[in-house]
């Protein structure tokens, strides 16, 4: 997963909408059954934690990640009419296909990964270490879902990354900026209409 | 099967054509993979998707150029180079998943354009594929010498593209084929050949750099969206200057007399319709002299921005002609639609408030308004506005506040035109003392006119029914005011004095001596058929027939308009209540005229407000009375 659409949306909003006001806008953030997101968080650094102590988590992580993907598309979805965030449902839906259609992993190129560490791609090889990945080969399903895109420079990072990584960037940056781009006013029309 | 039925009957041999094209084009379409799908190398796949973002982005970022709704995307440059390089497949996929993005990101379009818009691209790719191939053009590369199977390539691309949104218009909007074709290679060649050596261009930097080359690319024609974008609001700025009246918003004189050439025009050759009204504000004069130029500046400001409300949505064109008059032109409306119309228009400005229109005759802002429906009679449009004009100055001398249709009513009572005007300086008086005795006298004499019209008066009968319908309660002056605008139901000695008023309008009139002839429609308007009038008790033809008739008009007038002692009615009800009293109080020959003349108004939807408004009184006043029984009860 990549990050930077967020903190491109993020540079892109507090520049249009000054530090101030810009934090005023986050802290206004309303999205429906929004404390969910931070314990999906968690429960996925739990299971990452846990997977290497006990078995039984090793054995069944992938469907665990399958269930926290299910209800983090639930929770998008019933946020969807917010600019940006059916995009980011489109790109989790089209990750979670890919996964879905693999066991639960995400298959990634080799030449994609070639871009990365060659110790990473030893381990993808292997298939054991990394629980989340596995290396594609011809009986990958909807390989074009996968992880194919390399980054590289003169992007600032190495990363293989999915199409549904782009599209979920894209709709981070875009519902930052309308979130943050929205006038201070509208927000004291909003806070009476909800009280 | 009842579906099909209703799609068969609903679409015209024309539009049946479109659906043929885009089959076809779909077929077309569908043609290139059959049997063996879609399939790409991975490391293609990554371009597939660079390629599927720029058509967004490029579809998204599209270059408005002046005139007016003329723009130009650059998504094509991705599609030719796709084609160039990855063959006509991946060109066509590329454009599928890119319409689809397109076609989710803007619901409000219709489905069925976006699909003919789908169906035209990929026409135009699989044709630039065909002429590319038919030269023996190397796909994935480029080579200098095969510069031919390009540029015959992006020839084949231009032509079918402008051929289908010829046809696109030509079908759907009856434009014809030839002229439309014409306008379109004129108008885009040039964007268009600069858009197609871009591609050239993004085929060489993708075939040197692949992905950093889509990117640059994006960047280069993101910045130059932008770059024209900012010429197309200058260029719109300016137009806007140009063509826009500053204190109103609204268009121009000049820029009016060209639009109007254009739809006299457009009358001829298509046989397109319009209507033309032009708007006069009432009394802008008083205002001005009363509350100075700013502020009647303002009023004009205000009145204009309410036009243009109104006329926006339906596409009509307001223009402010000159001081205080506007003029609309309304496409596509009847004469009897365009009336209904400016009445809208008129009753919002009536109902509108701004400061200080207290001083005006009618309390509101208001306008006066003469309408003419294109002819084939009308020839130019100088006559145009000569005639609506005409019709705009016979509502001035209805009592203003009124829309007039040219053709209806043409016949102005110009010759004794100075004398209205001189009457109505009488009845003026009445603004201070019962405004609806003013108010009814005009309406009375808005009748008059339409049924002097009617009854096909001479010169003579029709100044005096004219005139004395003006006239006839000139002796409610005498009547004091507690009398004239008690509300409550009046005692014997009231009405006494009420029945008066006829005897004092005759003392008047003989008094000042030049309206003597007007003595006895003014005396005489309260006899009856039947002899049980006042103040004579004439009966049948021993009352003049002018004053039988002037009789019926003021009667009916009554019954419709809330008076402070009697129920109002509606036109209908009143038609009933003239049936019914038709040989009692009614002359039968005269009544029946005027019960048709009314019925056609009723028809038009053209009654006058006051007649409206009093009805909504009178319902709320009987719902209230009802509630209190009830409750009571």
């Amino acid at each position: 997963m990549v990050y930077d659409g967020i903190l491109l949306g993020l540079i892109v909003g507090f520049i249009r909408a000054g530090w101030k006001n810009g934090l005023i806008a986050i802290g206004n953030l309303r999205i429906k059954g929004g404390w969910a997101f931070p314990i999906l968080l968690l429960v996925q650094f739990l299971l990452f934690y846990l997977q290497g102590d006990i078995p039984f988590f090793a054995q069944f992580n992938g469907y665990f990640y399958m269930v926290i993907y299910v209800v983090g598309l639930a929770l998008l979805w019933i946020n969807r009419h917010q600019k940006g965030l059916g995009i980011i449902f489109v790109g989790v839906l089209l990750n979670f296909l890919v996964m879905m259609a693999n066991g639960g992993r995400m298959p990634v190129s080799l030449e994609a990964a070639s871009v990365l560490d060659p110790i990473y791609i030893e381990m993808l090889r292997s298939g054991d270490a990394v629980s989340k990945h596995f290396l594609m080969d011809e009986s990958t399903r909807l390989y074009f879902l996968g992880d194919i895109i390399p980054l590289s420079p003169p992007y600032p990072r190495t990363q293989a990354i999915s199409i549904g990584d782009v599209v979920i960037n894209v709709g981070a940056f875009f519902f930052l900026c309308q979130l943050m781009g929205k006038k201070s006013k509208d927000y004291v029309a909003l806070s009476q209409e909800s009280s | 099967m009842g579906g099909q039925q209703r799609l068969i009957g609903l679409l015209k041999p024309k539009e049946w054509l479109v659906v043929a094209i885009c089959l076809m084009g779909t077929l077309l379409f569908l043609s290139f993979f059959w049997p063996e799908g879609f399939s790409l190398d991975r490391k293609d796949w990554v371009i597939f998707y660079a390629m599927v973002a720029g058509a967004i982005v490029l579809e998204y970022f599209m270059y408005k150029l002046p005139p007016e709704g003329n723009h130009q995307s650059m998504d094509s440059t991705i599609f030719l180079a796709s084609l160039f390089i990855y063959g006509v497949k991946f060109s066509l996929m590329v454009l599928f998943v890119s319409a689809i993005i397109i076609v989710i990101n803007r619901r409000t379009v219709a489905w069925w354009k976006h699909y003919y818009n789908f169906i035209t691209y990929s026409a135009m790719i699989i044709g630039a594929h065909w002429a590319f191939q038919w030269m023996d053009g190397t796909t994935g590369d480029f080579i200098v010498g095969e510069i031919y199977a390009f540029v015959l390539a992006l020839i084949a691309y231009f032509s079918v593209n402008i051929i289908l949104v010829a046809a696109y218009f030509f079908l759907l909007y009856r434009n014809q084929l030839i002229p439309v074709l014409a306008l379109f290679v004129r108008e885009s060649l040039f964007a268009y050949i600069g858009i197609l050596l871009f591609s050239l261009v993004l085929v060489i930097m993708v075939l040197k750099t692949g992905f950093f080359g889509i990117l640059l690319f994006l960047i280069i024609a993101v910045l130059l969206s932008h770059v024209f974008k900012q010429l197309f609001l200058m260029y719109h700025e300016i137009n806007d200057k140009a063509n826009k009246d500053q204190r109103t918003g609204l268009f121009n004189h000049s820029y009016l007399e060209e639009k109007l050439d254009e739809y006299i025009k457009l009358y001829r050759e298509d046989g397109k319709t319009f209507s033309f009204a032009m708007i006069d504000l009432d009394d802008f004069k008083k205002y001005n002299d009363m509350y100075g130029h700013p502020q009647g500046d303002k009023l004009l400001g205000f009145v204009g921005s309410i036009i243009k409300e109104e006329c926006e949505p339906h596409g009509y064109l307001a223009a402010r002609y000159g001081g205080e008059e506007f003029a609309i032109i309304m496409p596509e409306l009847d004469k009897n639609k365009a009336r209904a119309f400016v009445n809208h228009v008129r009753k919002r400005v009536n109902n509108a408030p701004f400061d200080g229109v207290d001083v005006l005759p009618h309390g509101c802002v208001s306008f006066s308004a003469g309408i003419i429906e294109m002819s084939a009679d009308t020839y130019e449009k100088s006559q145009l506005v000569g005639l609506s004009d005409r019709a705009m100055y016979i509502s001035k001398s209805k009592g203003k506040n009124v829309v007039t249709v040219y053709g209806e009513q043409t016949y102005l009572p110009q010759q004794f035109e100075h004398e209205i005007n001189e009457l109505e300086q009488q009845i003026r008086i009445f603004l201070s003392k019962d405004v609806y005795t003013f108010k009814h006298s005009k309406r009375v004499f808005s009748y008059a006119v339409d049924m002097a019209g009617i009854l096909e008066l001479g010169e003579e009968e029709r100044r005096t029914l004219i005139l004395g319908a003006l006239i006839h309660d000139i002796g409610k002056l005498e009547v004091p005011r507690e009398v004239l605008t008690k509300r409550s139901k009046l005692d014997k000695d009231e009405w006494e004095i009420i029945k008066k008023h006829v005897t004092f309008g005759k003392e008047f009139l003989l008094a000042t001596g030049k309206y003597t002839d007007l003595v006895p429609l003014v005396e005489l308007h309260h006899e009856r058929y039947d002899g049980g009038g006042y103040p004579h008790g004439l009966k049948g033809t021993e009352i003049p027939k002018l004053a039988r008739m002037l009789c019926i008009i003021d009667s009916f007038d009554a019954m419709t308009t809330e008076r402070p002692y009697q129920r109002t009615k509606s036109f209908a009800e009143a038609l009933d209540e003239m049936h019914r009293c038709t040989g009692t109080q009614f002359d039968p020959e005269l009544v029946l005229p005027f019960i048709r003349y009314i019925e056609r108004r009723i028809e038009l939807g053209d009654i006058p407000d006051e007649a409206l408004e009093a009805m909504e009184q009178q319902r709320k006043q009987e719902a209230r009375h009802d509630d209190s029984r009830t409750s009571s009860g």
